[in-house]
């Protein structure tokens, strides 16, 4: 049975007038990877600062691993381990003091220190920049630090702000399986980016908040089928000439709710289907028997970008739709 | 340049509009006007006796002449030296300098805007200067013409010094320290050679005269009349020479200042450090010079934070240049070195000066050192860390709001303690050269311990309630410098219009005048300040760290 390590229970913030936060409710499994995304100004950041233990909700609660987060804020931060948006640097200060630094404000003992800080160093590889000055390293470089900083005190829950913000593809790529790493040894990360690909690769579980509100949360194959229920799909046609011919038997085959994009640079025809397999075999076959030379034939799969947009895009045509879809775990659509 | 291009430099109109609309420079120009009216209406005339040698307007038009010269120095350098350094670490200077705008047109945009800014401040004086116009024996021509043109002059060599160390330094805190360290230098240390070495002849001669009129002491001396005074301690340069040094230096700066506002320079790489002590690869006499040069190895592998010390405290000696062990060790050595240096001055009779005389000239240079380092260090505690992003994660840490507070506290106060530690050598040999000072050698250092505290904790919870470090540094020098300058402008107002009971009492708030006091200085000796001065002192004190805890508590409760 799963474990909420992570759980907000109708959260909302108020700053006067202003609704940050409204009747958030997410929760996260040990050694999952929640994706936290949506727009600027969603209340990403506000929810982070609640369940980091610094901000108060107006409303509702907020565990981790139990422990209420606006109750028992000096609990709450031996257990997350958070990295800000901005790094935090000061000045004079190498890699290892500055490690040493935040070690000792949490309370580790010199000697398993001094471990530890190793530990964290290799498992960021950030080993070979430990007598280097801290604001003299890149921004790669210091969100490297920024992660060996969180890590140091062990803590069960990582929340960490646009992690992968600023680093190079290589880095990119280290920071994805470094944080695979650290779910896989159980540590249960909330992760926010605008890098979308990069987090639907590691993320188990999303939530795409908006406006202050849950728009869609759950496992995050099935929030993709509900948020884009429409299979797209594209032929490529061998002969460009065809192209006009092509697109009037496809217009025979579908409906009119099935709109075709016609692209003549890449001799593609493209269109939205909720068809099944065998139907979309039927168009296929259409297509070959009135001699279309196809050569290719494929669905595009949707992306978390997909998601992100149609999520948007409803929001800016009904800015106070209440709509949330929660997926997967038992939850029904609302 | 025409006028019309002038006034449409954006970045001139950007500097001084935006600071023309905040509340804070509507506050500067208030308290100038309200302060230099105030100091009018006080040494307003109340007998019914004809002044006819005029001697009265003098003595309401010098406490004003004077005050308005120490605003200068506090408000003026504060602006330009974060003004480059500010917008270089933002990366707005590479943006400004990637436009069409010429660097000349930076600068000037700059300059102009904080000069202009001086000058909307001076002109809050104009009513007071009104006042002792019309009390007469005051002329345009001898006395608030040049005062006004000595005011602009320093508001020009100020301007340039900041825009100078701005475009230098790494960050606004280092360069808010090395500017009013450098207008300190101009300001006063320039008159040494003159008022320490005395008689000198020839080129030497020549030299001295040249860099006491760097200062404006001698100009001010000049124009408020009181030359005498001036020429006791040697220094007689006129306002004309104060405006033409001025010049060439304001000159010199903004060349200087120009050749580095070239985006290849500016893009200078931070060093990336260097260890030696990981690995064994030192090569003998490069260590053995460093170790000589620095006494302890600044490319040494810190040792990791131990138990018994506060791990906020390390960190903000770790994180000041000039709180590594290196530099303090030879700063509180160059303290020693003067103190000793006077105290062998005295006692070889090289001057004409006795003990008497060094003893205030020491208590003046500590407090010196104490005013300009101690807001620096107070100020940078909260605001540096606020403005740096650390405040957030110290936040998000289990460490307690007590241990933060302490730990900040203590890094300013040992630093500044451990000055104050230096120069004991000085009043020992003192105390052996005149056995009967032990007593007030000891009250001394009592007051100079209580303006260690009242610096400090003045600075920080002024600091607590910045969000920049320029202006929580820039609100604390104006606040310190009222303080312990203020105090001592009513004490040169004493007699007329101050009583001596209002002139003990507020010399009571400065521990300075109460270490000047116990060490007999001349226009000192009528007044008994310990242990009063100390009681005060201590309250002042307790009430800052009592409002700087609520605040620190405040700052780490979740929102």
């Amino acid at each position: 049975m799963s474990e909420h390590v992570v759980e907000t229970k109708s959260l909302s913030k108020h700053y006067g007038d202003f609704i940050a936060l409204d009747e958030l409710s997410i929760h996260v499994d040990r050694g999952q990877i929640l994706g936290f995304i949506g727009p600027n100004g969603a209340g990403k950041t506000t929810t982070i600062k609640i369940l980091v233990g610094l901000s108060r909700p107006t409303s509702g609660t907020a565990f981790i691993a139990g422990v209420n987060c606006s109750e028992n804020a000096s609990k709450i931060k031996r257990l997350v381990g958070y990295m800000p948006d901005q790094f935090g640097s000061y000045d004079n200060m190498r890699v290892h003091e500055y490690l040493d630094f935040f070690g000792a404000i949490f309370g580790l003992k010199r000697r398993d220190r001094c471990k530890r800080i190793a530990d964290v160093m290799e498992l960021t590889d950030t080993t070979y920049m430990q007598d280097k000055f801290v604001e003299s390293l890149s921004h790669g470089m210091q969100q490297r630090v920024g992660i060996a900083r969180t890590l140091l005190h062990d803590p069960e829950v990582l929340i960490l702000d646009e992690p992968a913000n600023g680093l190079d593809p290589k880095a990119r790529i280290d920071m994805r399986q470094l944080l695979l790493r650290l779910a896989s040894e159980g540590k249960t990360l909330i992760v926010t980016s605008h890098i979308l690909p990069e987090l639907a690769r590691i993320c188990n579980t999303v939530a795409i908040v908006s406006g202050g509100k849950v728009r869609a949360f759950g496992p995050l194959d099935e929030v993709m089928r509900s948020l884009c229920p429409l299979r797209s799909y594209e032929v490529q046609l061998a002969m460009p000439e065809q192209l006009d011919r092509a697109s009037e038997i496809l217009g025979k085959i579908l409906k009119s709710t099935e709109p075709i994009t016609l692209s003549r640079t890449e001799r593609v025809l493209r269109f939205p289907t909720v068809r099944s397999e065998n139907e979309i075999a039927h168009v296929l076959r259409g297509l070959v028997a009135d001699h279309i030379s196809v050569s290719q034939f494929r669905e595009v799969t949707s992306d978390l970008e997909d998601a992100f947009l149609s999520i948007s895009a409803d929001n800016a045509s009904t800015p106070n739709a209440a709509d949330r879809i929660d997926v997967g775990a038992g939850l029904a659509a609302t | 340049m025409n006028s019309i291009l002038f006034l449409e430099n954006p970045i001139l109109r950007r500097e001084l509009f935006t600071r023309l609309r905040s509340p804070k420079t509507f506050l500067a120009i208030l308290s100038v006007a309200i302060l230099s009216s105030l100091l009018v209406l006080l040494r307003w005339p109340s007998d019914a006796t004809i002044d006819l040698i005029s001697q009265g307007s003098l003595q309401v038009f010098r406490p004003v002449a004077f005050a308005l010269a120490v605003a200068v120095m506090m408000l003026i350098p504060a602006f330009p030296a974060t003004a480059l350094v500010s917008e270089r670490r933002r990366g707005t200077l590479s943006l400004l300098l990637n436009s069409p705008t010429t660097p000349f047109h930076i600068y000037l945009g700059k300059f102009a805007g904080n000069v202009l800014l001086a000058f909307i401040i001076f002109s809050a004086c104009l009513p007071a200067l009104a006042g002792c116009y019309a009390m007469g024996g005051i002329s345009l021509v001898d006395h608030i013409g040049p005062l006004l043109l000595v005011l602009f002059g320093m508001a020009v060599q100020y301007t340039a010094v900041g825009l100078w160390v701005s475009v230098l330094v790494n960050s606004a805190d280092a360069s808010l320290r090395w500017t009013y360290a450098t207008v300190l230098a101009l300001a006063v240390l320039s008159i040494g050679p003159t008022v320490f070495v005395g008689k000198l002849t020839g080129i030497k001669s020549l030299l001295a005269h040249w860099m006491t009129a760097i200062s404006p002491i001698s100009a001010l001396q000049a124009i408020t009349g009181s030359q005498a005074q001036a020429g006791e301690i040697g220094i007689s340069t006129s306002w004309i020479e104060f405006l033409g040094v001025s010049l060439v230096i304001t000159v010199f700066l903004a060349v200087f200042t120009l050749i580095q506002l070239d985006p290849r320079l500016l893009e200078r790489a931070r060093p990336t450090g260097k260890v030696v002590g990981r690995t064994r690869s030192v090569k003998p006499f490069g260590g053995w010079f460093r170790r000589v040069s620095y006494l302890v190895d600044p490319q040494r592998t810190k040792a990791s934070i131990p138990w018994w010390l506060n791990p906020v405290m390390v960190k903000e000696f770790r994180t000041r240049k000039f709180g590594r062990l290196h530099w303090l060790l030879r700063l509180i050595a160059v303290s020693g070195i003067v103190s000793l240096l006077l105290t062998v001055v005295a006692a070889t009779g090289t001057v004409s000066w006795g003990v008497d005389r060094i003893a205030p000239t020491m208590v003046l240079l500590q407090v010196a050192l104490l005013l300009l380092l101690g807001p620096c260090l107070g100020a940078n505690l909260i605001a540096a860390e606020v403005e740096s992003g650390g405040w957030e994660l110290l936040r998000a840490s289990p460490i307690s709001p007590l241990r933060i507070l302490v730990g900040k506290l203590m890094s300013t106060i040992w630093t500044l303690l451990l000055m104050l530690l230096a120069t004991l050598p000085g009043y020992l040999v003192m105390g052996y050269i005149q056995p009967a000072m032990s007593g007030q050698v000891g009250n001394v250092l009592i007051s100079l311990v209580i303006a260690v505290f009242m610096v400090t904790t003045l600075s920080a919870c002024i600091s607590a309630f910045c969000r920049t470090t320029a202006v929580a540094t820039a609100t604390s020098y104006a606040v310190l410098l009222t303080l312990f300058a203020g105090t001592l402008l009513i004490w040169v107002a004493r007699g007329k219009p101050f009583g001596p009971l209002l002139v003990e009492r507020a010399l009571l708030l400065n521990p300075a005048a109460a270490a000047l006091a116990e060490m007999k200085t001349p226009g000192f000796e009528l007044y008994r300040l310990t242990p009063d001065s100390w009681y005060v002192g201590a309250g002042i004190s307790f009430v800052c760290l009592a409002i700087l805890t609520a605040r620190i508590w405040r700052m780490t409760r979740p929102n």
